[in-house]
């Protein structure tokens, strides 16, 4: 019995027609193997440095007395709980729920263990993930895939722009959404794309630029122009977050092999004026993450969950005294999410230093227990069939210490 | 430009039976269909690793000087390099003579252009410009007026920019001056200083890019765009902010090859002048605190004593660390007269070998290839330093690298990054304009370079691995498109972009294979490989003979689809 054909063989096959027919070799359509080898790896990247100590804040004991006097006007009140310690900003609450249900899990006193507060400087030393070294020529998620080797035609996708985690990683597609990555159509546009098959069959670096860019406009082509349709009754909101999370889950439902994608969220550099007005701001921030990410959940909650881990991570946390602004001033020690079908949620991980000055960096900040290469070790050994991690942070194999984060 | 209307061929789409379109209908679901092969790792790796020279077939010394030497080759370009001498090397030589002598070039199309162009802020002094977008023009972020008036005279840089690239007849210096922002990088949206952009790469890099490094190196750190962009605005004793000293070693001199880590200073080598032979990061902390004080004027909200708000740059003395420093392993005492433990770091960085080195290999990977002959880094480094006191030192490293056997030899060493494709494409096109479309800016963005627009200090790549991406050749490829098309036009301002193709090809040819032949020759003044030449024909011709005659209705659809096809070729990649 002949097995129906898929969606991706179907693309497969118009790729190789069309590639045959202008005569072009097949060496660059690269659909590997049915099921990807490893997770899909969402990394959202909050940019400004979170406040951290506002989105879990402690709930009781002597830590949040410390948390209450140095934070009169600003701190958070009516907290979901997570366990004893801590609980979540209220506005947080569409991601509680699956919290609950055990598909995400927070690390608290995670960060960059480096001596900088400027975001430059920290979200460059976080992507290229070699803390105190800019020169590095590659980012950590291009190392992970160079340690792998990749195997499918569009392996990363990133929605806005080029970020340093996936430095000098040629076959990074990026794009804001489907529609956006178009060859513009003068009327000529398949006589155009068979045209340029036939000039790019070569082999130099160029060439093979070309026809990689043919075949990802082959395969984003049946998504652009058209509505898309969540699954589960799911809805994005229609801000920046939950645009480019429509376009990641967009992609991995095309069954092509994405294997890391890479989104942004910026905003957080709350110096001033954080809480007001009902919740702030702030407040808005976290509830468009958090209803993004549930949304996002749900929608890929038709067969994609199980391969599907999503980080979520900023460049520092904030300072634990409020300014004079009724705003924070940059810190350090920051909290990491993380959200998947094989994640050990329900939990806060890593070990929290305490808030009481003497426990402070630099007595200002939380200081920070947990490497944040740690976690994302963990995530690369445990979900992305990676375990070199020397190849990915080169200097901190001694140092990973996984906290049973991931299945 | 978000305009991207179709056109009246659409028809010729529904009319015409196109390979790609069977191809397309022929997998419905449900049938076999060829399937690939599984991709298998070849050892190709995917993550940036130069790679060498890429062999191609050689090509007229014309057409390597223009393309290496301009923005690209326009119509009459070649034959007026021919008529530069009897020889290759005579031609070669007039050409680079003319090109670092740029006052010797008659550039009157460009400067009628520039004129006409209504640019309102490119002649003010840097004071002026000061005064006039920050001083007298408070800060309100909610205020489009504000806004518009506070980034004008960058704007303007930037639109200035790409009309020297088309059509100054100065490409060489257009050519340096985009190297120079790139190494001395500031970006457009830095902090505070936005509209300064325009004295910095004037006063700054186009003073000095043909003259003496040493005096570029103090006009860059005196300069508020860097003091902003690298917050050495802010660095006094009391807190010294190492962020500009740290890219001053690392990136503007000796460069990261030289850099030495984490060392006791007293470990290093020195030379024989008893300087160290690279840096530690013990040398960034001591040269921060020697620039200590170097700060602008600038106290808008009147809240310093003695200081006003020119906008210039001032040494604060009361911010200086007055106190004895060690950087490269020469001791620079205190209490030295106002500004000299600056000064002396500047003078040991710009005489020093790694930063001949440093900056000869960086100029001969923008003129030769991407991984440079190490024989001409040396005789360029040379060069730089025998000449280190002359006021054209950098005009005869230039001739160095420009008139050596290596440079002849280059040819497949570089390919065009993104704006050098899109400039390209106007020139090849004779494109008619004065005033860009902002979309220009938006495309050059997607493409990932647009202008004065990096934002790390560390410039624009000059790699093709960085550059060799879907979405920067993606919308190449569109920019061809919409050039070609006549699509680039801005209806809030009426800037446009012209191409007039069909004004360009001689009435008398009008068969498939002849304006094939006739464009590819004049886009790319070579041939193309018999296959890549016979896609152009097949795209020109669509239903039609190769080399019947083809309507003028039929030729005035499809002459631009072709034309774009060439442009979007990596044959036109090469530079």
């Amino acid at each position: 019995m002949k097995p129906a054909l898929t969606r991706r063989q179907f693309l497969q096959g118009c790729s190789a027609a069309i590639a045959a027919m202008s005569g072009a070799k097949l060496t660059n359509l690269a659909f590997a193997k049915q099921d990807n080898p490893s997770d899909t790896l969402v990394v959202v990247f909050l940019r400004g440095g979170w406040d951290a100590l506002n989105v879990v804040p402690p709930m009781d004991g002597d830590d949040r007395g410390f948390y209450e006097k140095a934070r009169p006007d600003i701190k958070i009140q009516n907290l979901l709980r997570l366990n004893d310690q801590f609980g979540l900003h209220p506005a947080m609450s569409p991601l509680y729920d699956l919290y609950q249900q055990g598909k995400a899990g927070v690390i608290h006193a995670v960060g960059l263990n480096y001596d900088t507060r400027s975001h430059f400087d920290a979200q460059e030393y976080i992507e290229l993930g070699t803390p105190g070294a800019k020169n590095t020529a590659s980012g950590w998620i291009t190392r992970h895939l160079q340690a792998t080797g990749i195997s499918s035609i569009l392996p990363v996708v990133s929605t806005s722009g080029q970020p340093t985690s996936v430095l000098n990683f040629v076959p990074t597609v990026s794009l804001s959404t489907p529609d956006e990555f178009s060859l513009w159509d003068n009327g000529l546009r398949d006589s155009h794309t068979n045209a340029l098959r036939t000039m790019y069959a070569g082999e130099s670096l160029v060439h093979r630029a070309g026809l990689r860019t043919l075949d990802a406009l082959d395969i984003v082509r049946p998504l652009t122009g058209g509505e898309y349709q969540p699954s589960n009754g799911a809805y994005y909101n229609d801000d920046d977050f939950g645009r480019q999370l429509k376009t990641v889950a967009q992609m991995i439902k095309l069954d092509a092999g994405l294997r890391v994608a890479a989104v942004d969220f910026g905003g957080w550099d709350t110096h001033e004026y954080q809480n007001d007005h009902d919740g702030g701001y702030m407040a808005d921030l976290l509830n468009s993450l958090a209803s993004g990410l549930a949304n996002f959940y749900l929608d890929l909650d038709s067969g994609y969950t199980n391969k599907l881990s999503v980080v979520v991570i900023s460049e520092f946390g904030r300072r634990l005294v409020q300014n004079e602004s009724y705003g924070t001033d940059h810190g350090h020690g920051s909290v990491m999410l993380t959200l998947g079908g094989s994640v050990n949620g329900g939990q806060v991980f890593g070990q929290f230093p305490g808030l009481q000055n003497d426990q402070l960096y630099d007595r200002a900040d939380l200081a920070i227990t947990t490497d944040y290469r740690s976690v994302l070790s963990e995530l690369l050994a445990k979900r992305m069939g990676n375990a070199d991690i020397e190849s990915v942070f080169p200097g901190f194999s001694q140092g990973y210490n996984p906290l049973g984060i991931y299945q | 430009m978000q305009t991207r209307k179709l056109t009246r061929r659409d028809f010729l789409k529904l009319s015409g039976t196109f390979a790609a379109t069977s191809a397309l209908a022929a997998c419905a679901p449900g049938e076999e269909t060829p399937t690939a092969a599984p991709f298998e790792s070849t050892g190709q790796s995917p993550v940036i690793q130069p790679e060498a020279q890429t062999q191609l077939p050689p090509v007229p010394m014309a057409i390597l000087a223009l393309s290496r030497l301009t923005f690209g080759i326009r119509p009459g370009d070649v034959d007026a390099f021919n008529a530069l001498g009897s020889s290759d090397d005579e031609r070669l030589l007039n050409f680079i003579n003319q090109q670092l002598n740029p006052d010797t070039l008659d550039d009157s199309d460009f400067e009628n252009r520039y004129n006409n162009a209504g640019f309102e802020t490119l002649y003010k002094s840097h004071e002026q410009i000061y005064a006039d977008h920050i001083a007298s023009n408070p800060y309100d972020s909610n205020d489009d007026a504000y806004w518009e008036w506070y980034s004008k005279p960058a704007y303007e840089l930037a639109d200035a920019t790409v009309l020297r690239a088309v059509h100054s007849k100065k490409q060489l210096v257009e050519l340096l001056a985009d190297f120079w922002h790139n190494h001395f990088n500031v970006y457009f949206w830095q902090d505070d200083g936005v509209p300064l952009l325009a004295s910095y790469n004037r006063d700054v890099l186009r003073t000095h890019m043909l003259g003496n490094f040493r005096q570029m190196l103090e006009a860059v750190a005196k300069h508020p765009s860097m003091l902003y962009y690298l917050n050495q605005n802010n660095s006094s004793d009391a807190g010294p902010n190492e962020n500009f000293a740290r890219e001053l070693f690392e990136l503007h001199t000796l460069g990261a090859e030289n850099y030495l880590g984490v060392r006791d200073p007293n470990s290093v080598e020195k030379d024989a002048n008893g300087i160290a032979i690279g840096y530690v990061d013990n040398d960034v902390y001591e040269a921060a605190r020697c620039f200590t004080g170097w700060r602008i004027d600038d106290d808008l909200g009147d809240w310093e004593d003695g200081i006003e708000k020119t906008g210039n740059f001032l040494y604060y003395k009361p911010w200086h660390d007055r106190f004895n420093k060690l950087v490269l392993g020469r001791y620079i005492p205190a209490d030295q007269e106002d500004l000299k433990d600056g000064y002396d770091v500047l003078d040991l960085l710009a005489s020093h070998p790694g930063t001949a080195r440093h900056i000869a290999r960086k100029l001969c990977r923008r003129f030769i290839s991407d991984v440079p002959p190490e024989s001409l880094v040396q005789a360029a480094a040379d060069t730089f330093l025998q000449y280190k006191d002359a006021p054209d030192q950098l005009k005869r490293v230039m001739e160095t690298i420009l008139l050596s056997a290596e440079f002849k030899a280059s040819w497949g060493g570089k390919v065009k990054r993104p704006f050098e494709a899109a400039m390209s494409m106007m020139r090849a096109l004779n494109s008619d304009f004065t005033r860009i479309p902002g979309g220009v800016h938006w495309m050059l963005g997607l493409m990932g370079q647009a202008l004065f627009e990096r934002r790390p200090p560390d410039g624009y790549p000059d790699m093709r691995e960085a550059w060799a991406n879907s979405m920067s050749l993606l919308f190449e490829w569109n920019f061809a498109v919409g050039l070609t098309e006549n699509w680039l036009d801005d209806d809030d301002t009426g800037y446009k972009i012209r191409s007039d193709v069909m004004a360009q090809t001689p009435a008398e040819i009008r068969s498939a294979s002849s304006l094939a032949d006739y464009w590819i020759q004049r886009i790319l003044n070579r041939s193309l490989p018999e296959a890549s030449r016979n896609a152009v024909v097949a795209v020109m011709a669509q239903e039609y003979g190769w080399d019947e005659t083809l309507t003028e209705e039929h030729v005035q659809y499809v002459l631009p689809a072709m034309i774009e096809v060439i442009l979007m070729s990596p044959d036109f990649q090469w530079r």
